[in-house]
């Protein structure tokens, strides 16, 4: 079992508490729901949906093909319609003037009986759910369970009125609608679940940052990072952490500088404009060897681009922001799941090797709704790196020459040590030099980190058997789609795996060595136009990457997407 | 108590003789020594440009960063370590061009820091070319006769009505005074900034040693009530033949620091986020 429902409307109509409920409710009998949210730039109007992929069986990603739409405007219908499998069925609310009908096509009252039955528009939602589930014939009592669980925290009445606004509109359903839908769930066997989260790629991070200790977060609002940074000031209170809205990008990334070198653990969160704001301090972070973690949640660009979509056009960007020569790190987080701990491990290495450390996401990545295990913030491993030991100490050199390129950190403000740092070339002490043997030894005490950060960093995964004819090379947050290809065309016989990266830069290249020598066709299969990430393996091993399947529409790529271009190109 | 010899910079002076720094610098120990802290809780972050070099010749904890923006990594520190006392010593071209806007949204958030500005109307270590704070009608190499086409800026009365809530002009030739507006800028809660005009010897032929002395008069000994928004105002757009220094304004009002989530008893640089609590935020998400 594994269908599609496509709710939409327009900005302020509460499509996304729709698409929250009917999750919820999916999620809590028992089911693996993934939501992909498409939203124009603006407050109001315009066309927005939610695409909810239900399954029996674990999902990872969203797909072309709709079997339900629960339209609240008439764009959401035309615009949906083409979607629609056979067998699918539309239901929209009854004040949209359509008369192109269909007899999958399916008029309901959901505002009015929100209004109505309920008392108010907001539970247009438990309508629109009630509407849903009744086509799906899904049994009603297992929504009041699930209703009843969600609501419960806010009493009664509301749990009563969202029961019974629901039931109005699945009574009125089953009633009226004639035709057939394509998913019968009359007899799911799927049991209560439990321990389970529904939270995106932003959520996983701020938790994950939250978890890691951070103490610091300075940002300017952009989409799509934005929420990242709200949901680590909503609990600032609560766990006591430093939080500023900034002037601009690059006072928050400086202010981020100023709060690490003090202490804290720092961190800054933008997409690509913000990013390119935050260059000019990124290159200070380096030279003064101050520990930084910073997300940048990817859009199309260049400049204002689209600020509500998808890309990931920002990884060679990333990779060689800033002048100058420098060590760094880019992490690329797959999921959710993966999120959280990259961003426990980008606080690590960050304190560990005292470089900036980037955590690559994307529109796709932060704003896409999947259910995880209870995440366990308990357990989260704390490495502050080298830390000078306690005690004066009149003869402490911040950048002390060591073998591997790390120096103790001291603080201003602890006794007896004086804490120089300078965004010049410096001596071991912090001030200033330009003697050339100097500034050789204090670029060579950057690279020196490189090797160990390699060792350090996870190698890629391949998905699949471990030999195959056809390798997709991938990073970030495409994994799931092309992860659905490997299976479908393995399923067919097809020769096919997957090498994917999530730690990305530096670049490990054992395994791409090994890909290269055995498969017959590698495939870098990525959302931009240049195909960013075949340009960095070329880059660092000189192995050219045949064959090249892009997106850059803004809307992320789904398996059957993936397909239909290895099919057009001949690849498999 | 800190001696002079503690305060001994590690690095040779890079400014040119009769430079106007050497007074802020001599100016900036002595307050250091009369504020009678421990010589680890003061932390200067600077600039770039002359006046941004000044940290490497006194031996304190520094952080030299980048051409405008130390206010934004001086707030960074202070936040996380409120215990700190924080100096900026920025110039005019680093702080009120490049970081201007950091200097206004810093006024307005009364962030603890004190703010030195070595103003001398020029960009010096680039080699002479006008800046903000150039007089109009300055002839440099990029501002060739008539000169510099637009006006100064007025960075103390853009402190007064950004919010800054103590607000002095100092003068480099003038250390008794210049001490003790350091010493209170430090002492002050909130956002204090000291203008301290300084004469660049080699680059500008107006402002002058001679200029100031002609011109500069002290605010205190003329009277001025520096708790009267207006009247410090007023008197900030008096600059001719007459040149107001001392203290133009100072206001006791709430600082950022207490309008953040900072810990009760303790810094967020050791502070450690209760795992038990972000747990439950973790279960209270759970569906």
């Amino acid at each position: 079992m594994d269908f599609t429902i496509n709710t939409g409307g327009q900005a302020g109509q509460g499509i996304d508490t729709i698409g929250d409920l009917i999750s919820q409710v999916f999620i809590k009998t028992g089911f693996y729901v993934h939501v992909l949210k498409d939203f124009e730039s603006r407050i109001r109007g315009g066309y927005n949906f939610n695409q909810i992929r239900v399954s029996d069986s674990p999902i990872y990603a969203a797909t072309d093909k709709v079997d339900l739409i629960i339209a609240m405007t008439k764009d959401a219908i035309i615009e949906q319609r083409s979607r629609l499998t056979e067998g699918g069925v539309i239901i929209f609310d009854d004040r949209i003037e359509f008369d192109d009908l269909e007899s999958c096509h399916l008029s309901v009252p959901l505002e009015k009986t929100a209004k109505e039955v309920g008392g108010s528009t907001r539970m247009t939602n438990a309508a629109a759910l009630g509407a849903a589930l009744a086509v799906l014939q899904f049994p009603f009592k297992l929504v009041v369970n699930a209703l009843t669980a969600k609501f419960e925290r806010k009493g009664e009445k509301v749990v009563a009125s969202n029961v019974a606004v629901a039931k109005a509109l699945y009574d009125l359903t089953t009633e009226q609608f004639s035709g057939t839908c394509s998913q019968n769930l009359s007899s799911v066997k799927k049991g209560p679940s439990k321990d389970l989260l529904f939270i995106n790629g932003n959520r996983a991070l701020a938790l994950g940052a939250m978890a890691s200790n951070v103490k610091w977060i300075s940002a300017y609002p952009m989409s799509p990072s934005t929420q990242v940074f709200q949901d680590i000031v909503s609990q600032a209170h609560k766990l006591r952490i430093g939080t500023l809205q900034a002037e601009d990008e690059l006072s928050a990334i400086t202010m981020g500088l100023g709060a690490s070198f003090a202490g804290a653990r720092s961190f800054v969160t933008t997409s690509g404009g913000g990013f390119s704001l935050m260059v000019e301090a990124l290159g200070l972070a380096a030279i003064t060897e101050t520990p930084i973690v910073i997300y940048n949640a990817q859009r199309p660009g260049p400049a204002t681009g689209l600020p509500t979509r998808t890309e990931q056009s920002d990884l060679l960007f990333m990779a060689h922001a800033s002048q100058g020569e420098f060590p760094r790190i880019l992490l690329a987080p797959k999921d959710p799941v993966e999120g959280f701990e990259v961003a426990t491990r980008a606080f690590n290495l960050a304190d560990k090797f005292q470089v900036p450390v980037m955590i690559l996401g994307d529109q796709y990545y932060a704003d896409s709704m999947m259910n995880i295990p209870r995440l366990d913030v308990t357990g989260v491993n704390v490495d502050r790196g080298s830390i000078a030991t306690e005690g004066p100490d009149p003869e402490y050199l911040r950048y002390k020459l060591t073998k591997d390129g790390v120096s103790p950190r001291a603080f201003p403000g602890d006794a007896g040590k004086t804490v120089v740092n300078s965004g010049n070339v410096h001596l071991e002490n912090g001030h200033i030099t330009e003697n050339p043997d100097l500034r050789n030894a204090m670029v060579e005490k950057l690279m020196k980190k490189v090797p160990h950060i390699l060792k350090t960093l996870n190698p890629p995964t391949i998905y699949g058997k471990k030999i195959a004819d056809i390798t997709l090379l991938t990073w970030g947050s495409t994994w799931g789609s092309v992860y659905e290809v490997v299976n479908l065309l393995n399923a067919e016989g097809v020769s096919i795996n997957q090498l994917h990266f999530c730690d990305v830069y530096p670049l490990r290249t054992t395994t791409l060595k090994t890909v290269f020598k055995k498969a017959k066709k590698v495939v870098a299969v990525e959302q931009n136009a240049t195909s960013q990430f075949a340009r960095l393996v070329r880059m660092e091993t000189g192995l050219s990457v045949g064959h090249h399947i892009n997106k850059y529409d803004g809307r992320q790529m789904t398996a059957q997407w993936v397909m239909t271009q290895l099919k057009e190109a001949g690849i498999a | 108590m800190i001696t002079v010899e503690e305060l001994e910079g590690k690095q040779a002076i890079t400014w040119c003789t009769g430079c106007g720094n050497f007074g802020i610098l001599a100016a900036l120990k002595k307050a250091v020594i009369e504020l009678d802290v421990p010589r680890h809780e003061i932390l200067l972050v600077s600039g770039i440009g002359c006046s941004s070099k000044a940290p490497h010749y006194i031996n304190l904890n520094m952080f030299h960063t980048l051409h405008g923006r130390a206010i934004p990594v001086a707030t960074g520190a202070h936040l996380v370590n409120p215990d700190l006392k924080v100096i900026v010593n920025t110039g005019d071209g680093d702080g009120l061009g490049e970081g201007f806007s950091h200097y206004i949204h810093a006024a307005r958030r009364n962030v603890n820091l004190a703010v030195f500005i070595h103003n001398n109307g020029v960009m010096g270590l680039t080699k002479g070319q006008f800046s903000p704070a150039a007089q109009r009608g300055y002839v440099s190499i990029t501002s060739p006769p008539p000169g510099a086409p637009m006006w100064p800026i007025n960075p103390v009365a853009l402190a007064i009505a950004g919010g800054a809530t103590y607000v002095a002009r100092g003068f480099s030739g003038n250390q008794k005074d210049l001490v003790t507006l350091m010493v209170e800028a430090v002492q002050h809660r909130g956002f204090a900034v000291v203008d301290i005009l300084q004469p660049c010897q080699t680059w500008n032929r107006k402002l002058t040693w001679k200029f100031y002395n002609e011109r500069a008069y002290s605010l205190q000994e003329e009277g001025h009530d520096p708790t009267n928004k207006m009247l410090a105002l007023e008197k900030s757009f008096e600059f001719g033949d007459r040149i107001p220094v001392g203290l133009f304004y100072r206001s006791k009002l709430p600082d950022l620091a207490s309008g953040l989530a900072l810990p009760k008893d303790s810094r967020l640089r050791d502070h450690e986020t209760d795992r038990a609590l972000l747990q439950q935020v973790v279960n209270d998400l759970i569906l």
